[in-house]
């Protein structure tokens, strides 16, 4: 891409970008680190994952602000008018999956003290990494304009969709087991959605991407896989 | 390039191009205006936009060395066949120039002036109609109408292009030309002339140069890019001004080094 | 680099102000010059040319005898026109000598010499006044004479006593007589109407020169001027400036126009000798011929200026009006010739004053000839501005050629009263463009 002819321009949004990136940062590592909290029952680690959330919304902010000022002082247009809106949408997606890590690491807390699930802290973690791993590649997918890259992290949401559908009809087995699993399977119920939510969340981001380098958005339906609405029973 | 053809368009071009002696001024411009909208030109300077306007209302005749080929055709009328006078034409086609020129003469003058000499009113009575009706329509008649044997230059310079917009319309044109019509006025001014060119659609069809893109992002709802002569991008404003096809486009309306 | 302070003035800047300095007191100097060199011009031309609008007259009364003046006795102006003036010239000498011992005043000079006092003008003008009016024949009038030019230098400075003994025209006594007429108050002097209306006269009497057919013949030339030139210089100008395509040809008019207003003027002389009186067989000395040769000169500098007038209105008034769809004609009748106007007129006017002041074409063309008629704008035989005349500063290069010091001052007052026309045409200039000028 052209340089603009004000400089100034450029640092603008070069500033914003990487005040993204940093923020991205920051949700990737919330992720892995509430997952492995729970895994470990490292209630410091959850803690600081709650903690950290705070940076994570105050760097939103900033970003809001930022692209306020670019908006208000440059008039941006075509590409640069979409990178504005683009980083806007991104920023609160990510502060979003932040708000589902902070919300990870607070049932931590809570489920140090109950009995372990057998394989769903494992599970959960795999769900995590693939989040993170989507939520990698899309900020590559962003920052190199890659839309055959986004478009693929777009479909590997159904990945996410599928984990969560089998982990769901575990903890329904759990459920139907023991009914005193019915606590923790709730709250890890409720994990296992906020994952497939951020999941939901990075697909966002990726259709963000498409629109950011094409002008456009993805017209073709995303394949959904979270089933688990049509579920009746556990069997 | 996107397909420009159009249901009924006012204006069609077809193989236009313009010749500065040896120069080529203008490549082979095809392109199609449509009625009742304002369709803006923008490029950079020399880009051949202002040359391309005066193509339309002939106003290009006055220069010797100046040459066009290809076909303009206005109600499917081509405007540069041997029968067709440019005065008519002229009338039929009204201009607006770049720094605002009343005549150095009244107000009512300057108005009544298109209407004279084309024969449009048949007594004083008819006359004041028109000059009423036309500095109505430019928005200025509030302003005006208790100084209308003072002169023209005596008005602000929004005020004198409202005058000149107000003269323009006075001959009962169809289309509008405007060549940067905003450039030597402060905002104020600009914003009033561009409220009155989004009404002025109503009834006309309004062609305008501008250097400004905010202001073709503002008042259009087509907007050409021209460069080097050429028109590299004709669509929808708001296609143009959110996702270009051209890179050159791109790079233009974003103030990038092209 | 760190400034240094800025009340501190270095060198550099010093030369640079210095250097400023010198060049605006060599401007202020160049003007000084200039203008004492313009005054030493007007007072010079003044200090001679000034008393030429002041002349001496001698009050007296003439008795007009019949057996003299009408030896018919019936008033026949035909016998009476068959006594000269050298016969009226008696007549004058006894009505001097009878003033003089009316006033009761002595002297040793003769009767002749008395009556020598006065012009030779005088007789005439009594002659004039008797073949007009038959009927005072034989009463006594009381004539305004002019006195001979040596008198009237005496009393505006010019001939001294000292000078006057050397003088075969004139003599101390003559002089101290006319003092003495002068204190009794038959003779004194009066501002001289007659040099602006009388015609020329021959060498012997200065006194009696006049501008009056010079100032008629520049005058005829001016309007042959203004109604060929004006037209034809603003026609061509229109044309170049807003119709003719601009090429090679209209290049060489141009600068052939540019030229030809750089050509010396005794060149359309020879042009006009060449045309109009060889070849066309108009008249010489006329004023028609004269006034063409005089549109030949001025219409280079009419079309230049009116180009300059008309380049100079802003293009985007043609834009205007060729924009509400005024032809070409119309935008240029409508809007640029009534802007320009004020242009044209102001170098239509100083191509005028150019015009009034040229003298070599004339002189080329017979303009310089004795004319004591004055021409008449139109007769049968002659045509349109046909007669024999002459022009003003013709007039004065014709009288710094004559003998008589009388001459002098005659011809500096014709100076001055060239400067005056000058003058005036300049000003209504100025006034026009004042007036009619418009901005946008």
């Amino acid at each position: 891409m052209n340089t603009h002819i004000s400089s100034a321009y450029d640092r603008d949004l070069d500033a914003i970008q990487t005040l993204v990136i940093k923020m991205a940062g920051l949700v990737e590592e919330a992720i892995m680190s509430a997952a492995k909290s729970l895994e470990m029952r490292d209630t410091d680690l959850a803690d600081r994952v709650r903690a950290g959330d705070k940076v994570i919304d105050a760097l939103e902010l900033q970003i809001n602000e930022e692209a306020a000022r670019v908006i208000a002082l440059r008039a941006p247009v075509s590409k640069d008018l979409r990178a504005i809106l683009t980083v806007l949408r991104i920023a609160a997606s990510l502060e979003r999956i932040g708000d589902y890590a902070k919300n990870m690491a607070k049932r931590t807390g809570t489920l140090v003290d109950m009995p372990v699930i057998a394989g769903s802290d494992a599970a959960l973690r795999r769900m995590a990494r693939e989040v993170q791993a989507m939520l990698k590649d899309i900020l590559d997918a962003y920052l190199r304009g890659d839309v055959a890259l986004a478009e693929d992290v777009r479909q590997r949401d159904h990945e996410i969709d599928q984990m969560y559908n089998a982990l769901f009809r575990e903890f329904l087995t759990f459920m139907m087991e023991d009914p005193r699993n019915i606590t923790t399977c709730m709250h890890l119920h409720f994990m296992a959605k906020n994952v497939e939510r951020m999941g939901d969340l990075v697909t966002n981001m990726a259709e963000q991407v498409i629109y950011l380098v094409t002008g456009e958005m993805p017209e073709e339906a995303r394949p959904k896989g979270d089933k688990t609405a049509y579920v009746t029973d556990a069997t | 390039m996107k397909d420009t053809n159009m249901q009924n368009p006012k204006i069609s071009a077809k193989g236009v191009q313009v010749y500065y002696g040896d120069n080529q001024a203008i490549k082979d411009v095809n392109v199609e205006i449509a009625d009742k909208t304002v369709t803006a030109f923008i490029g950079p300077s020399g880009c051949g936009k202002s040359t391309f306007l005066r193509c339309l209302n002939r106003m290009n005749d006055t220069i010797d060395i100046c040459r066009v080929t290809g076909e303009i055709l206005i109600d499917g009328e081509d405007i540069y066949d041997a029968k067709v006078d440019p005065v008519q034409l002229r009338a039929k086609v009204g201009m607006v120039f770049q720094k605002p020129n009343p005549f150095p003469k009244s107000i009512y003058d300057n108005v009544a002036y298109g209407p004279k000499i084309h024969g449009l009113a048949r007594n004083k009575a008819e006359l004041d109609e028109i000059v009423e009706k036309s500095l109505r329509k430019a928005a200025l008649w509030n302003e005006a109408k208790d100084r209308l044997d003072k002169p023209g230059t005596g008005l602000s310079g929004g005020q004198q292009q409202r005058l000149c917009i107000a003269r323009a319309i006075a001959t009962a044109p169809e289309i509008l030309l405007m060549d940067e019509p905003c450039s030597a006025l402060d905002p104020i001014a600009t914003a009033q002339v561009e409220e009155l060119i989004d009404e002025l659609r109503q009834s006309y069809s309004v062609v305008i140069v501008t250097h400004s893109m905010q202001q073709a992002a503002r008042v259009s709802q087509k907007t050409a890019f021209f460069h080097l002569g050429s028109l590299v991008e004709y669509d929808d404003t708001d296609k143009i001004f959110t996702n270009p096809q051209d890179p050159r486009t791109e790079s233009y309306i974003s103030g990038r080094i092209g | 680099m760190t400034h240094k302070s800025l009340l501190t003035t270095d060198a550099r800047t010093k030369r640079r102000n210095a250097s400023e300095a010198r060049f605006k007191a060599y401007g202020l100097g160049a003007i000084v010059v200039a203008m004492l060199a313009l005054a030493v011009l007007l007072t010079s031309v003044i200090g001679t040319g000034a008393s030429a609008f002041k002349q001496t007259y001698a009050t007296v009364s003439i008795p007009l005898p019949e057996a003299k003046l009408d030896k018919s006795g019936v008033r026949d102006l035909d016998v009476m026109k068959k006594v000269t003036t050298i016969g009226y010239a008696s007549i004058l000498q006894a009505g001097m000598v009878a003033a003089v011992e009316g006033a009761g005043l002595q002297t040793d000079m003769k009767a002749k010499d008395i009556g020598k006092m006065l012009s030779k003008e005088a007789s005439a003008t009594v002659r004039n006044y008797v073949l007009a009016n038959p009927e005072v024949v034989g009463t006594e009038v009381t004539f305004d004479l002019l006195i001979n030019g040596r008198i009237d230098g005496y009393f505006k400075g010019r001939v001294t006593m000292e000078s006057a003994a050397l003088d075969s025209n004139t003599s101390p006594e003559e002089l101290k007589l006319a003092q003495q007429l002068a204190d009794a108050g038959i003779v004194q002097t009066k501002f001289n109407w007659a040099f602006l209306t009388a015609p020329d006269a021959s060498d012997q009497r200065p006194e009696a020169a006049g501008l009056g057919v010079a100032i008629l013949g520049s005058l005829y030339m001016m309007i042959v001027v203004l109604v060929l030139a004006l037209p034809i210089g603003v026609a061509a100008s229109i044309y170049l400036e807003e119709f003719a395509p601009k090429n090679r040809w209209t290049d060489v008019i141009e600068v052939n126009i540019s030229n030809l207003a750089a050509v010396p003027s005794i060149v359309y002389g020879i042009l006009g000798l060449a045309i109009f009186i060889n070849f066309m067989e108009l008249n010489q000395s006329s004023p028609l011929v004269g006034g063409l040769v005089l549109t030949l000169m001025t219409l280079p500098t009419i079309i230049i200026s009116t180009r300059a007038s008309l380049k100079s209105i802003p293009p985007s008034i043609r834009d205007a009006a060729l924009g509400v769809g005024a032809s070409k004609m119309q935008s240029v009748f409508h809007h640029v010739l009534p802007l320009a106007a004020p242009g044209i007129l102001t170098g239509t006017i100083i191509g005028l004053a150019q015009a009034l002041g040229e003298t070599a074409p004339l002189l080329l063309i017979g303009m310089v000839a004795f004319v004591r008629e004055y021409p008449a704008a139109y007769t049968p035989d002659a045509g349109l501005f046909g007669e024999a005349s002459t022009a003003l500063p013709v007039q004065v290069f014709n009288w710094t050629q004559r003998a008589d010091p009388g001459f002098v001052e005659r011809a500096s007052g014709a100076i001055i009263t060239l400067l005056i026309f000058l003058l005036i045409m300049n000003a209504i200039a100025i006034f026009l463009r004042r007036k009619f000028e418009r901005r946008w």
